[in-house]
């Protein structure tokens, strides 16, 4: 069973990631369960996709990924990883963005909410923790929505999910509408060629 | 066919359409909505034939179209989230003692947690009150079986057939195989009959008599024990027993673990990880997919040889207490029992959504296995807080100029306001700093409430903030009320053309019909003005003097007034102008953030800031800063 947890912020595309990979774990012949949140928490706040891929062929019993099974935390905003922590296997793999999201929580209180005292936090973990400078790589890409597909290549990158280039780059394809394939297909070039990925 | 990945609700739209439903209706509601949304888009896709579909102006509304359609022979589908059913249970009693023709499913969506909802009240409880059968998936594929299975059911006995989901399974998704073209079953019209149609306290009694004969009957096909009786509509019985599987583990158990809803999957996950670390007892396993009526013969040679029973199951114990009964009867009848852990029983949590972690724990416990629990890893909170994230309007919401307006004008009157809230995303007018809704009940319900308040405390002004699609719902028969026994109520009716919150569905007063084309719209001043409110003021909640002056006039007025906020949700239109802060003029004093609080201005340190990728450029911040420092660029 391969499991993974993304987070973020509601309307940053953590849904549209989840499908693209299960789309791709299908494609492999595997047994697929994903979760979303839905409904009011989508306005502005945390949320969280779970991707359940049954890659021995079994069967996936439960949508949710249980505490401390996730194989790898896709995080779209820093603060957001340290909320789902627990989800993720000890020795999981971790990519977050580096860049935080101010929640009106935060512009309220004395205390400022600043990434590099979290991201620091999280690197002390015992496990793999890839930070992703996002910010010159959404520019190369020119579209301030691509950071679901940049998060989930640098994921690929990691070699945790068990799938191949090809079969990534196929559900891309099928997941998306037809265009912004393109655009999509460029940026998991730009960010495997500027990190060094593939 | 084709394999796609679908959503719970998109795959019991799929399920439904292939069993040849001609008329589907509802109303939105977490967890409940993609279902008509779906129809709606296949029917769109051309790909769904001779169905109707339509989002209804509420519940009660929906179900009796749907009870008049069903009457003609029409297969038919009712969605709703779980207190929906609560406005549609008065057309949904009696229909039950009228019974149907045509199959009758209602779809309603449970909220275990609860996640987006008021109450965590339980549909399985629901169908016992009413007398209607239940049917409760573990998962999409068996929620798709049931669907179909559900019309079927129906028509046999000429009963409605409820289908409840929870969010869990109606929000998980996985890969189904669905047609690609389905064609609705064409009725056969209405035969007149009113000794069956027409609801007389004698028909009734006849009716109750019908509703417990079936009854007894369902529970039978609950329990795989197809007799040779007629069913209702002149056919044979069918089978449910697949909805209720029995499995065991190893040899003569004395363990048995009963299951419902995703909860059993929940189960499943938790023994597979026992499994994993040692050799478990033996025990055996069932789900109760037919939780009403309950399929006793089945359950009652379940327990046979048990001595205990842990019953795994969300909201209420209803699966617990339909197993107590049973052990009574058993008891009665000299027949060894069990004893039935759960939620009653205080062996499980009372409330709140179950989930593998705290079932493993439990089943761990209760099979005498230790338990492997995988402790995720933690966040040092001590060293680095992480501010939380609750849901909030969004930057450039029409509805957070309402509320501040509202506010500023009763400050600037003297005067101390009570703001009763409504249903809808206005509900998060609540969160600071806004802090603008005193009190939420049910849909409708502010506007009635500040009637209620305003005898009780006349000191204050009362306003009730309300949506657009609220206010069509359930809204009107309140401002009828305050005109006709005269209460000194303001009602804002916040119109943001759209039903925002549950994904930006249309309603009476958009026009748009999700079937085709646009008709004329029902204006909410229009119906204010005939239903007799005087004092109707309209206003731009993004301009603020203009909405201050507004609520001033609207609050002056004796008697029943009304201010409607018109600007439509951002998620209908987005402007590409951006506010901008000069960092030279900023004093920092934050009041942009502590006014209005929204998203997209966040604080450095020094100055505020405007996050780009969020502003709206509404230009409500604009005009609360007191030193002009914040200024809308125009659009690119």
């Amino acid at each position: 069973m391969i499991n993974v947890v993304l987070t973020g912020i509601g309307g940053q595309g953590t849904v549209l990631a989840a499908k693209i990979l299960a789309q791709a774990a299908q494609n492999r012949g595997y047994h697929v369960r994903t979760a979303e949140t839905i409904g009011m928490s989508q306005r502005g706040g945390s949320v969280v996709s779970h991707v359940r891929m049954g890659n021995g062929g079994e069967r996936v019993a439960s949508p949710l990924v249980s505490n401390g099974q996730a194989d790898i935390l896709i995080a779209f905003e820093p603060g957001e990883a340290a909320r789902v922590l627990p989800l993720l296997k000890k020795d999981g793999v971790l990519v977050t963005a580096s860049r935080v999201v101010q929640p009106v929580t935060a512009s309220l209180s004395k205390t400022l909410y600043e990434a590099a005292p979290v991201i620091e936090a999280l690197q002390a973990r015992e496990g793999k923790t890839v930070v992703v400078d996002e910010a010159p790589l959404l520019e190369e890409v020119g579209n301030p929505k691509a950071l679901n597909i940049i998060l989930l290549t640098v994921a690929m990158g990691c070699g945790v999910l068990g799938l191949t280039q090809d079969e990534f780059r196929q559900a891309v394809s099928e997941c998306l509408k037809p265009r912004f394939v393109e655009m999509n297909l460029k940026a998991i070039d730009i960010v495997n060629e500027r990190l060094g990925l593939v | 066919m084709t394999t796609r990945l679908l959503m719970g609700n998109e795959a019991f739209a799929h399920a439904a359409l292939e069993a040849g439903v001609r008329v589907v209706a509802g109303y939105p509601g977490t967890p409940s909505s993609e279902v008509v949304e779906t129809v709606a888009k296949l029917h769109a896709a051309g790909s769904a034939k001779g169905v109707h579909v339509e989002w209804s102006t509420n519940e009660k509304a929906a179900l009796e179209l749907l009870a008049g359609a069903s009457y003609a022979g029409a297969r038919t589908l009712f969605t709703c989230k779980q207190m929906g059913l609560n406005v549609a249970s008065d057309a949904l009693l009696s229909l039950n003692y009228v019974g149907v023709e045509g199959g009758c499913v209602l779809f309603v969506a449970d909220d275990p947690g609860p996640i987006s909802s008021q109450t965590e009240q339980d549909t399985r409880r629901f169908a016992d009150f009413a007398k209607v059968p239940v049917l409760d998936p573990a998962n999409v594929e068996q929620g798709m079986d049931m669907m179909g299975e559900a019309f079927a059911l129906s028509e046999r006995y000429r009963t409605p057939v409820i289908v409840r989901s929870t969010t869990r399974v109606s929000h998980s998704s996985t890969f189904a195989d669905v047609a690609d073209e389905t064609q609705a079953m064409q009725p056969a019209g209405f035969t007149k009959d009113d000794s069956r149609f027409v609801i007389f306290p004698a028909r009734a009694r006849r009716g109750h008599v019908e509703i417990n004969e079936r009854l007894v009957w369902i529970s039978r096909e609950a329990s795989g024990d197809a007799g040779d009786w007629e069913t209702p509509n002149g056919g044979r019985p069918g089978d449910l027993s697949r909805f209720n599987p029995v499995c065991q583990h190893g040899e003569d158990p004395k363990l048995g673990i009963v299951c419902g809803g995703v909860s059993t999957e929940y189960a499943r996950e938790a023994l597979a990880m026992l499994s994993q670390a040692g050799e478990l007892p033996a025990y055996r396993f069932m789900q109760i997919g037919v939780p009403f009526p309950f399929p006793d013969q089945v359950a009652d040679a379940f327990c046979e040889g048990l001595e205990q029973i842990f019953v795994c199951e969300e909201l209420d114990c209803v699966i617990e207490d339909a197993l107590r009964r049973l052990m009574g009867d058993r008891a009665i009848e000299g027949k060894p029992v069990a004893r039935v852990m759960g939620r009653r029983s205080g062996d499980a949590p009372s409330v709140g959504e179950n989930t593998s972690d705290d079932l493993r724990a439990r089943l761990a416990r209760f099979l005498g296995v230790e338990d492997p629990a995988a402790a995720g890893e933690g966040f040092d909170t001590a060293s680095v807080a992480v501010p939380p994230r609750p849901p909030v309007l969004c930057a450039g919401c029409p509805h957070r100029g309402s509320f501040y307006a509202a506010k500023r004008a009763l400050k600037k009157m003297k005067l101390r306001g009570v703001f009763h809230g409504d249903i809808g995303c206005y509900t998060l007018g609540n969160a600071k700093p806004l802090d603008a809704v005193d009190t939420c009940l049910c849909m409708g319900a502010g506007i009635t409430m500040a009637q209620g308040m305003g005898v009780a405390d006349p000191e204050a002004k009362h306003l009730a903030f309300v949506g657009d699609s609220t206010f069509f719902a359930s809204g009107m028969t309140g401002v009828a009320n305050a005109v006709y026994n005269q209460h000194d109520i303001t009602i804002c009716v916040l119109d943001n053309s759209t039903t925002a919150m549950t994904g930006g569905q249309p309603h009476p007063g958009t026009g748009a019909m999700l079937m085709g084309p646009q008709t004329e719209s029902l204006t909410i001043e229009g119906v204010l003005g005939a239903l007799g409110v005087e004092s109707v003021q309209i206003a731009n909640p993004h301009d603020l003097q203009e909405s201050i002056d507004a609520i001033t006039r609207a609050v002056s007025f004796e008697g029943p007034s009304a201010v409607i906020f018109r600007a439509p949700c951002v998620n209908l239109f987005r402007s590409a102008a951006k506010a901008a802060i000069s960092e030279e003029t900023c004093t920092g004093c934050k009041r942009c953030i502590t006014s209005i609080g929204c998203p997209a201005i966040g604080y450095n340190g020094k100055v505020a800031v405007i996050d780009p990728a969020q502003c709206n450029g509404c230009g409500l911040c604009t005009q609360v800063c007191p030193f002009d420092a914040i200024t809308v660029g125009g659009a690119e």
